[in-house]
């Protein structure tokens, strides 16, 4: 596997209405689709969301071989909670294929649980795949800047999930180096029993914590030479500008959780 | 051990908007003995080439072969058939103490005892590291310059029949940097030790190379003896590279005392024209 071929959130260059919306607005029109989507029960509710967050991609025109790669280091979790579902539950027998029974409540359940946590995934990934890094901490950082009145470091908040999330790919592709030559050098994680295979990922692990700490040394060297003093009083060099394409937005959004909630009422 | 690559194409991240060709087309054998030299300006390749021979970077297209062996998807990579030092080695320090990362490979190839602690020794002297003394400290306490000799000396260490470094000398001090490449020298001398290095400073190079191979965007642009491309101050110029010190001196000297000289890579050859000029006579 190669490591750097990664893409967890990564930003897609694009001039899309999405791309162009501020920030805050997908922020907070991401927040409400994630709760809805834990709120509403029922097929028929899922259905329109998942239309919605295709939409979404659509309009952003992000590739669908990106979306999988987004996706793809998470797709076996969806896969277990399918699973467990499917094997927990009784019922109805839909079908049997030798010892193997399976329910229609598991099936139903299986696949109603995987599709919401599939749509999870999706639609946080369409807001930072629309959203370069530096504008999610500016819209983080405005959202969040009434709780800085309550010394909550708002700012310093924001500017760590952005942080986390640049370095990502980094160390990936870091870990993917260190992998290498180590292996050059002998090391072996692929065989043995648990302990040794434990013992055996410290050349890699070692390097890997002693690699980390030296980027945030020198990023944090690197801020302060370039006299950053944490959130207070910084101004924004792209100021957000919530506009007439955000309240369509919005309104869209609106829109399209309030017809999922009514849907998803029944049951 | 005989590394032969077969049209060779490599992209990272291919198909998103930051694709980029990092190796178009490449086809190059390295012979087995042979100290290769592999120059161009950053970005054209060389390092991406240099994983590629190693096998620890898996081209789009084109085949790799080790010893006319393709190698599989997922080549094992043993010690002591190819010894690899990528770019800011020291990154891969992870022992308690100097003598015990040094030791790694080797006790991976199931040498011990006396005979394991005369080849950490002679590792840690061959990256020109005083061995009684910086063998029990630990490696996190030593400077980023001596980090890198430690972690070079875990990948010479091996005695691997290949060694591709990329940029050894980089951070190191000039006195060390001459050392090394002698020490290189004598490795491949003594042993037969095939080396291909990545490497930027055309004087040392000069030194090193046998044969020279110039990248440029991802494509072979020249691969010849390195003492003939050496001279050639025009093709070197072309691909953002400068030509050694005694190649310049030669070409500045062109047209004093009414002569013109053929360009020498060897510094004390260059010493002598001087000498000549000046009307030192030899040895004066």
């Amino acid at each position: 596997m190669q490591l750097t071929n990664l893409v967890i959130g990564q930003y897609y260059p694009g001039d899309s209405v999405l791309h162009r919306a501020d920030p805050r607005t997908k922020i907070i029109a991401a927040f409400l689709y994630v709760v809805v989507l834990f709120m509403v029960s029922g097929l028929p509710a899922l259905v329109l969301l998942g239309a919605g967050a295709a939409a979404g991609i659509v309009v952003a025109r992000i590739p669908m071989l990106w979306l999988y790669r987004g996706i793809r280091p998470v797709l076996f979790l969806v896969l277990i909670t399918f699973l467990f579902q499917l094997f927990l539950y009784g019922g109805d027998v839909l079908w049997r294929l030798g010892p193997v029974t399976f329910y229609r409540e598991g099936v139903l359940r299986g696949g109603f649980l995987a599709l919401r946590f599939l749509l999870l995934l999706i639609s946080s990934s369409l807001l930072t795949f629309t959203t370069p890094p530096v504008r999610l901490t500016d819209g983080l950082g405005r959202l969040m800047a009434p709780l800085a009145r309550l010394r909550f470091p708002a700012y310093e908040l924001a500017l760590m999930m952005t942080i986390a999330l640049r370095f990502i790919p980094t160390l990936l592709a870091e870990l993917d180096r260190i992998i290498k030559a180590q292996m050059a050098r002998g090391a072996d994680v692929t065989h043995g029993g648990l302990i040794t295979r434990a013992r055996n990922t410290l050349p890699i692990m070692i390097p890997l914590f002693v690699m980390s700490f030296r980027h945030a040394d020198q990023l944090a060297l690197a801020m302060e030479a370039r006299c950053y003093r944490g959130g207070k009083g910084r101004t924004l060099r792209h100021k957000l500008h919530f506009g007439r394409l955000d309240v369509a937005l919005a309104l869209i959004i609106i829109a399209l959780l309030g017809a999922a909630l009514w849907l998803g009422r029944f049951r | 051990m005989r590394i032969e690559l077969d049209d060779i194409s490599l992209s990272f991240q291919p198909g998103t908007p930051f694709a980029v060709k990092a190796l178009d087309r490449v086809s190059l054998m390295v012979r087995p003995g042979e100290r290769l030299a592999i120059a161009g300006s950053t970005g054209s390749g060389k390092s991406t080439l240099l994983g590629v021979m190693a096998g620890i970077l898996r081209p789009a297209a084109g085949r790799v072969l080790h010893d006319g062996q393709a190698l599989s998807r997922k080549p094992r990579l043993q010690p002591g058939r190819i010894g690899l030092g990528l770019q800011s080695p020291e990154n891969c320090l992870f022992e308690k103490t100097v003598f015990d990362d040094v030791a790694f490979a080797p006790r991976r190839m199931g040498l011990d005892g006396e005979r394991l602690g005369q080849r950490v020794m002679w590792a840690l002297e061959c990256v020109g590291l005083d061995a009684a003394a910086s063998a029990t400290r630990e490696p996190f306490s030593l400077s980023v310059g001596e980090q890198r000799r430690v972690a070079l000396a875990g990948v010479i260490a091996a005695e691997p029949a290949v060694l591709l470094l990329d940029e050894p000398t980089a951070y190191l001090d000039p006195a060390t940097r001459r050392d090394l490449l002698e020490r290189l020298l004598a490795m491949n001398d003594e042993r037969g030790t095939t080396m291909v290095v990545v490497g930027h400073d055309m004087d040392e190079l000069a030194v090193f190379a046998e044969r020279l191979v110039i990248m440029d965007d991802g494509r072979v642009a020249a691969d010849g003896p390195a003492d003939k491309l050496l001279k050639d101050e025009a093709l070197l110029e072309r691909y953002g590279l400068e030509a050694p010190g005694t190649v310049r001196l030669c070409r500045l000297l062109s047209g004093c005392a009414g002569r013109e000289f053929a360009a020498v890579l060897d510094e004390e050859q260059a010493a002598n024209l001087l000498q000549e000029i000046m009307g030192w006579g030899p040895g004066g």
